[in-house]
């Protein structure tokens, strides 16, 4: 790791301390881009106001996150969350059982509506079957369903919390989910822009924050007012051409271009004898050198030939249901390995997301469970092994659940009231179980948790103080700060 | 507020204080006051008459004293910070309750007497804010240094100087000046023979006219307008899909209307009451229609009140200052400003909807049209929002439009503007009808041919049937089926006849309803209104049944046409479509006196919940005037804000920094001006100069303090102590170029750039355009990704442009197919213009053109070391041409210098 505070060339009244940092790593360059942006001030402007310096605020438990994120919605009753309630009451209307307080109009007030009268997004009344049998797995006798057997095997390391509500009952809630916000109220940074912002850099060699798989409409940036420098660097396994602007467009030789980098590197620092104080000039020089350090760093992580087959078999690299998805798994773990701080891996392009299952429920999660299942497993399987997942968290999540109630012959609906995630690793404890649905899967009745309850945990153990990254003019809200998760931490 | 005081507190926080340490009020004490209390126990406001802004005013207290010095038990306000968080008494009532660290602080501070400065005074009343107030021309300050000034920005510059002790930079040299205003003011690099131009006139006033030249520029207006645009939120239109969701298509009118307005110096102010209001006071302008695309930007198909929220919040930032959008849900925190004032802003806009009026030569408003602003529903009512809950509007109060009263001039009167026939009426529009005509000729002409076509296919198939002598030997022959194909191609002929004589009656229908429409909208009304209009009814009618027996030739044909299993179903067709002839036959019999106006224009769904009819409706003939209202108020040469926050924005964009840095927010928590004189005097100046913003860029760039060199190399260090972050411009900032003007330079230096100017928007996908960047498609979902990697602006909000330095950046320039194939072209340009020259001379022309410098000594060695290594390596690649390689290797590195990206 880059010693950031190690004394440098420049002069060391406050505002040059923080800008010498620009020079030293990764997240100082990031930082240059706080200050010319709207309404922030530049840190002698506002009475002492600085950005980050790439420290945590308190010991962490972790140092990286993998968030993995299923677009479109995944049925908690058919994965974290079993209700065998439904499978009883099946075909019953709601209000012909004896749950039918869950559609009590005062519990419904959750929903903030964007689409008004969308064919989705609406009540579903008649109770509709579990698809899917389930089982307990682990020595904590977890239930879970037959559908993840492989993500079950890690039930001792997995706490799942099966209490999550959020507010827009569409796909909206993606970018809610990422940001805290509902989309109505405009779009915000997101978890891993903030951990991006606050953090220093673990390797020079590679960008810090990545996205890996589809983005949809909803949840296409992250930085927003922290700065396109905060916007996720979208990478591609595939060494050849892993991320843009990543290879030369002119058939330029590996010489010529170390020559290159070389020539800008010395007329840079001949300029900065003629400009000794100019933050920029010094930030650029080390942007190029880490740029033409990027163009090798990043194809190596992602060199998965070189992983022995039993690793590549681990992550399901033998199977094309799997490969796919544990190709970007496997690459995940190289990242966490080589330091990165934040991957986003987004699973289910297409629509508003693969598994937004609005008919044929049963052969959409079966198909979309069966290439993330074995993958997944792979991931926390091999993090533990190399004691990796001791300092790195791993989440499980989607932007809702989906309705008790059946869509159509066979499908379910979008479902903000209770929805299941589940995270593992750095500082998380295993076997765990964490709030709970009532019998039918319809509210989230025990430890409730709004969307920024997750993003508190994760800051929490990355040794962050949300409100301490807060910026002048951008005042958060309380609920945008939301809660740790104390009860799953160990 | 003083964040330095609040990070203080939390920092002392972290030891919770004891008993015995003495607790100091203005470092430990007040800054919590000043966070969790003073919004509603200040100046702004004194629920229960309390204030705490000094200690003695809370020992005065509302009802009954908040504290008592030394005696915990009599000073409720301690109850009441340390009270449950559900407890209703709680003090503050929102947010996080104080931590009990800050609440045993607190306690200890009374105990330990309440101690304060005997001289506190209280908070200034927030109407007294300095930017609510009619800036005055302050006084040019008497000039130390005449020769140092050469403008009164200098003046004010210099007495910072001096007042602080600093030393200004010498001016840098002329090349870099011309470069600097170059980019600036056009936001391209000065070619090589305008910097030989430049540098051999050593006449008075060659810089003078270098800025004449810059600012009549058609360059200049695409340049500034850009900026705008990020102020503007400009946006083409996104969605999902296909589905307009924000904004609106054609969006581009909009900003074509921003260039050619600054290109033409439109004073600011007019540019604003255009924006705002150009419906009501230009109403059958299409050409200033265009500024109106600024509401129909603001376009959101499935939230009225997000939409509403958005336009209100981003025009009092942009325009004012004001950051109007803390007052939604409750009273503003820190500005007098109310919610009640929040929702009568929103008033102001309740009535107004989108549409998109027809431009000559084209019907179709997918393909062109201008999108504008209208007031469609003047009836619609406004209420406040509980807490700012959309679902729980208040319901009993109507809330009337009005600008926030605090703020001189008083809120304008609000008179309804009665609108010209074609501003509610836009078929009256003469093109209208003319391009309805000639779409009409255009169709015509085509079923003539249609026409031409079938009769001739019919011929061909009768000639055949005749004419084929083993016709009658074939097994079957004579039979119904042989006969197929000649009633087929009748039937066809038919169907062509009717189409034409619908096509034809369809015109004249047009023209009947466009003389009715004239006769019935424009005064005055002539005598045979009734028979225009009987006569416009029924030739629609006509147009109507001709289109009926059109449809009922072409079922007939599709029967005819039909597989056995498709016959019950088409023949139900025909039946239907005979039907509907015959009713349309009765019709022209009856025709009544109604009949469609010619359309001029398409509303936008106001929602997705809105139907075709309500669409349809007529448009008002008078508008609420509530918009022309506020346009002039936000314009009046008193408003403490417009001028200021204007100047403010030009200020940022030559200089790199702002006078007010907190640009969209003037009000009491913003950060006051570096240079409040200056600042008000640009101000002034602005308004006493017809709002010309070419005669404030002319001020700035023929300013010394415009023309200081970059670099700190040589500064005193006692300038270098005082200022380090140069807040009072003791030498300029280098500049980040925005990404825009580091696309169109590489094209501009490639001789490359396509100087056409506006237009539909160029899609971003589109690797070969070689047009100006601000004419990519830019919205939320689309970003050009070169641009995108230069930090585009974000449409969502962007007072200020991002200037990130990130590795992709130099992967962008060493990478990218542009940056690659311009480096090519410039070093063959250099060699074209100087056939032989030796590497020394190559590369002089090569820094001169790529920016705009001589090399030193030092760089001259490095790049001869570079040159001779390069094509060392090509020679080993066994590449043709090494040395000719070398040096386009050596103009991208050039590219990728620190000082191309930088307007030094």
């Amino acid at each position: 790791m880059t010693d950031r505070h190690a004394p440098g060339s420049m002069r060391t009244t406050p505002r040059r301390t923080f800008l010498a940092d620009l020079g030293m790593g990764f997240t100082g360059l990031a930082l240059g881009a706080m200050l010319a942006r709207d309404g922030v001030v530049r840190a002698d402007e506002a009475g002492g106001w600085k950005p980050p310096d790439g420290r945590p605020h308190f010991p962490p438990r972790a140092k990286s996150v993998v968030w993995l994120f299923m677009n479109g919605g995944v049925s908690q009753a058919e994965s974290f969350d079993p209700k065998p309630e439904l499978t009883k009451y099946a075909g019953k209307s709601i209000g012909e059982t004896p749950f039918k307080d869950v559609q009590n109009p005062d519990k419904l007030k959750l929903a903030r509506v964007t689409v008004v009268n969308d064919a989705n997004g609406q009540q579903r009344n008649k109770l509709y079957p579990l698809q899917v049998g389930f089982r307990k797995y682990g020595q904590c006798g977890m239930e879970l369903s037959d559908w993840v057997p492989h993500i079950g095997g890690c039930a001792d390391d997995i706490a799942v919390i099966r209490s999550m509500y959020t507010t827009d009952d569409n796909h909206g809630a993606q970018t809610q989910f990422h940001s805290g916000r509902h989309m109505l109220d405009g779009e915000f940074p997101t978890l891993g822009a903030w951990a991006h912002y606050g953090l220093g850099s673990l390797n020079d060699n590679l960008p810090q924050f990545l996205s890996m798989g589809a983005r949809e409409y909803w949840n296409a940036r992250d930085g927003h007012y922290l700065g396109p420098a905060h916007d996720a660097t979208p990478i591609r396994v595939d060494p050849r051409n892993p991320l843009d602007f990543g290879k030369s467009a002119g058939g330029i030789g590996a010489d010529e271009q170390r020559i290159g980098f070389e020539l800008v590197g010395r007329l840079d620092r001949l300029k900065a004898v003629e400009y000794p104080d100019d933050p920029a000039l010094a930030a650029r020089i080390k942007a190029y050198e880490l740029a033409y350090r990027m163009q090798s760093s990043v194809p190596e992580a992602l060199d998965l030939d070189s992983e022995p087959k039993e690793t590549r078999d681990l992550y399901g690299l033998d199977d094309p249901a799997t490969r796919d998805f544990g190709m970007q798994m496997l690459a995940a773990r190289r990242f966490v390995e080589r330091g990165v701080r934040f991957i986003q891996v987004q699973h289910g392009a297409g629509g508003a997301g693969a598994w937004d299952a609005h008919s044929g429920l049963k052969a959409n999660h079966e198909r979309n469970f069966r290439s993330v299942d074995r993958p997944i497993a792979g991931l926390l399987k091999d993090l533990k092994r190399r004691g990796l997942l001791d300092s790195t968290i791993v989440l499980f999540a989607s932007e809702f659940g989906r309705t008790p109630g059946t869509q159509g012959a066979d499908g379910r609906d979008h479902h903000i009231y209770g929805f299941s995630v589940w995270m593992a690793g750095g500082g998380i404890k295993g076997g765990v179980v964490h709030g709970a649905t009532d019998e039918i899967g319809f509210h989230a009745v025990e430890d409730r948790h709004y969307v920024t309850d997750v993003h508190a945990t994760i800051l929490k153990l990355l040794g962050l103080d949300s409100r301490r990254l807060e910026i002048p003019g951008r005042k958060r809200l309380d609920i945008d700060h939301g809660r740790p998760i104390d009860a799953i931490l160990a | 507020m003083k964040i330095r005081e609040i990070l203080a507190a939390i920092a002392l926080l972290a030891f919770p204080a004891r008993a015995e340490d003495a607790v100091d009020y203005r470092t430990q004490i007040r800054p919590i006051f000043q966070a969790r209390c003073y919004a509603c126990h200040g100046a702004l406001k004194q629920k229960g008459g309390l204030r705490l802004d000094t200690v003695k005013l809370a020992i005065r207290g509302g009802q009954e004293p908040a504290i008592t010095p030394g005696d915990i038990a009599a000073s409720p306000l301690i109850d009441r910070v340390a009270a449950d968080e559900d407890d209703t008494a709680r003090m503050p009532p929102e947010g996080e309750p104080l931590k009990p660290a800050e609440v045993e602080l607190i306690r200890a501070w009374i105990a330990q007497g309440a101690r304060s400065p005997a001289d506190e005074q209280p908070e200034r009343d927030p109407r007294d804010h300095w930017a609510f107030r009619t800036p005055a021309r302050p006084e040019v300050p008497a000039a130390q240094h005449p020769g140092w000034v050469r403008n009164p920005i200098d003046a004010f510059i210099a007495a910072g100087h001096q007042q602080r002790g600093l030393t200004p930079q010498r001016p840098a040299d002329r090349r870099t000046w011309l470069r600097r205003v170059s980019l600036d003011l056009i936001g391209l690099p000065p070619t090589r023979e305008e910097l030989d131009a430049f540098l051999s006139d050593e006449s008075a006033g060659a810089e003078d006219r270098v800025v004449d030249r810059l600012l009549s520029s058609p360059r200049y207006a695409e340049r500034w307008g850009r900026h705008w645009m990020d102020i503007w939120r400009y946006s083409d239109w996104w969605g999902l899909g296909a589905e307009v969701r924000n904004s609106q298509k054609h969006i581009w009118h909009w900003r074509d209307w921003i260039i050619e307005s600054l290109d033409a110096d439109k004073g600011y102010d007019q540019m604003l009451r255009e924006m705002l209001a150009a419906d009501e006071l230009y109403a059958d302008d299409l050409d200033r229609l265009r500024a109106s695309g600024f509401l129909a930007r603001q376009y959101f198909k499935f939230n009225r009140t997000t939409w509403l929220d958005e336009t209100i919040e981003h025009t009092s930032k942009a325009m004012l200052g004001l950051t109007l959008n803390c007052a939604k849900c409750h009273d503003h925190k820190y500005d007098p400003i109310s919610q009640v004032d929040y929702y009568q802003m929103r008033a102001i806009f309740e009535p107004y909807q989108v549409r998109i009026d027809m431009v000559p030569g084209e019907i179709d408003p997918e393909k062109d049209g201008i999108p504008r602003g209208f007031d469609c529903n003047p009836e619609a009512r406004t209420f406040l929002h509980i807490r700012g809950d959309d679902r729980r509007p208040d319901e009993g109060r109507t809330i009337a439009p009005a600008t926030p009263a605090f703020l001189t001039p008083a809120p304008p009167g609000i008179e309804p503007v009665r609108l010209p026939p074609e501003a509610y009426q836009p078929g009256l529009r003469p093109f209208v009808l003319e391009t309805h005509l000639a779409e009409a000729d255009r169709r015509i002409a085509e079923d003539r041919r249609a026409l031409e076509v079938a009769k001739a296919k019919l011929a061909e198939v009768e000639q055949v049937a005749i004419s084929s002598p083993f016709a009658a030997d074939r097994p079957g022959a004579g039979s119904p089926d042989d006969l197929r194909p000649i009633g087929r191609a009748r039937l066809a002929v038919v169907v062509a006849e009717k189409t034409l004589a619908a096509t034809e009656a369809q015109r004249a229908a047009v023209e009947a309803r466009s003389a009715a429409d004239r006769a019935r909208y424009r005064p005055p009304t002539p005598a045979d209104l009734p028979a225009l209009v009987a006569e416009a009814a029924r030739r629609e009618k006509i147009a109507a049944f001709a289109k009926a027996d059109e449809v009922a030739s072409r079922a007939e044909l599709d029967l005819f046409r039909a597989k056995p299993e498709k016959k019950a179903e088409l023949g139900k067709k025909l039946e239907d479509a005979r039907t509907a002839l015959e009713a349309a036959g009765k019709a022209v019999a009856r025709p009544g006196d109604s009949y469609t106006p010619l359309p001029g224009s398409r509303k936008t769904l106001e929602s997705n919940l809105e139907t075709e009819e309500s669409r349809g409706k007529p448009f008002p003939r008078v508008s609420t005037g509530r918009r022309s209202a506020l346009a002039r108020w936000i314009t009046d040469p008193k408003h403490p804000l417009t001028a200021r926050v204007a100047v403010n924005h030009l200020w940022s964009r030559h200089f790199g920094r702002p006078l007010v840095p907190t640009v969209f927010d003037f009000g009491r928590k913003g950060t006051p001006p570096t240079h409040p004189e200056l600042l008000d005097w640009l101000a002034v100046e602005l308004v006493e100069h017809g709002w010309s913003m070419k005669h404030i860029h002319r001020l700035i760039v023929t300013s010394n303090t415009y023309r200081l060199a970059s670099s700190s190399l040589g500064a005193d260090e006692r300038t270098l102590a005082v200022d380090p972050g140069n807040a009072f411009y003791w030498r300029a900032n280098p500049i980040r170029m925005e990404s825009e003007v580091i696309r169109d330079s590489l094209l501009h230096l490639a001789g490359e750039l396509d100087p056409t100017r506006g237009g539909p928007p160029i899609p971003v996908a589109d690797a070969s355009s070689r047009r100006r960047s601000l004419y990519f498609v830019h919205s939320h979902n689309e970003h050009q990704q070169f641009l995108a990697t230069f930090d585009d602006a974000s449409v969502l909000e962007c007072y200020r442009r991002a200037d990130s330095i990130v590795p992709q950046q130099a992967l962008a320039l060493e990478n990218s197919p542009l940056a690659t194939s311009a480096a090519e072209k410039i070093a063959r340009r250099i060699e074209a213009a100087h056939p032989g020259a030796s590497d020394r001379d190559f590369a002089l022309d090569a820094f001169l053109t790529v920016l705009s410098a001589e090399p030193t000594g030092p760089e001259r060695a490095v790049v001869a070391d570079a040159l001779a290594a390069f094509a060392g390596a090509a020679r080993r690649a066994g590449r043709p041409d090494p040395s000719g390689r070398a040096r386009v290797r050596l103009v991208h590195a050039l590219l990728n210098h620190n000082d191309f990206v930088t307007i030094r």
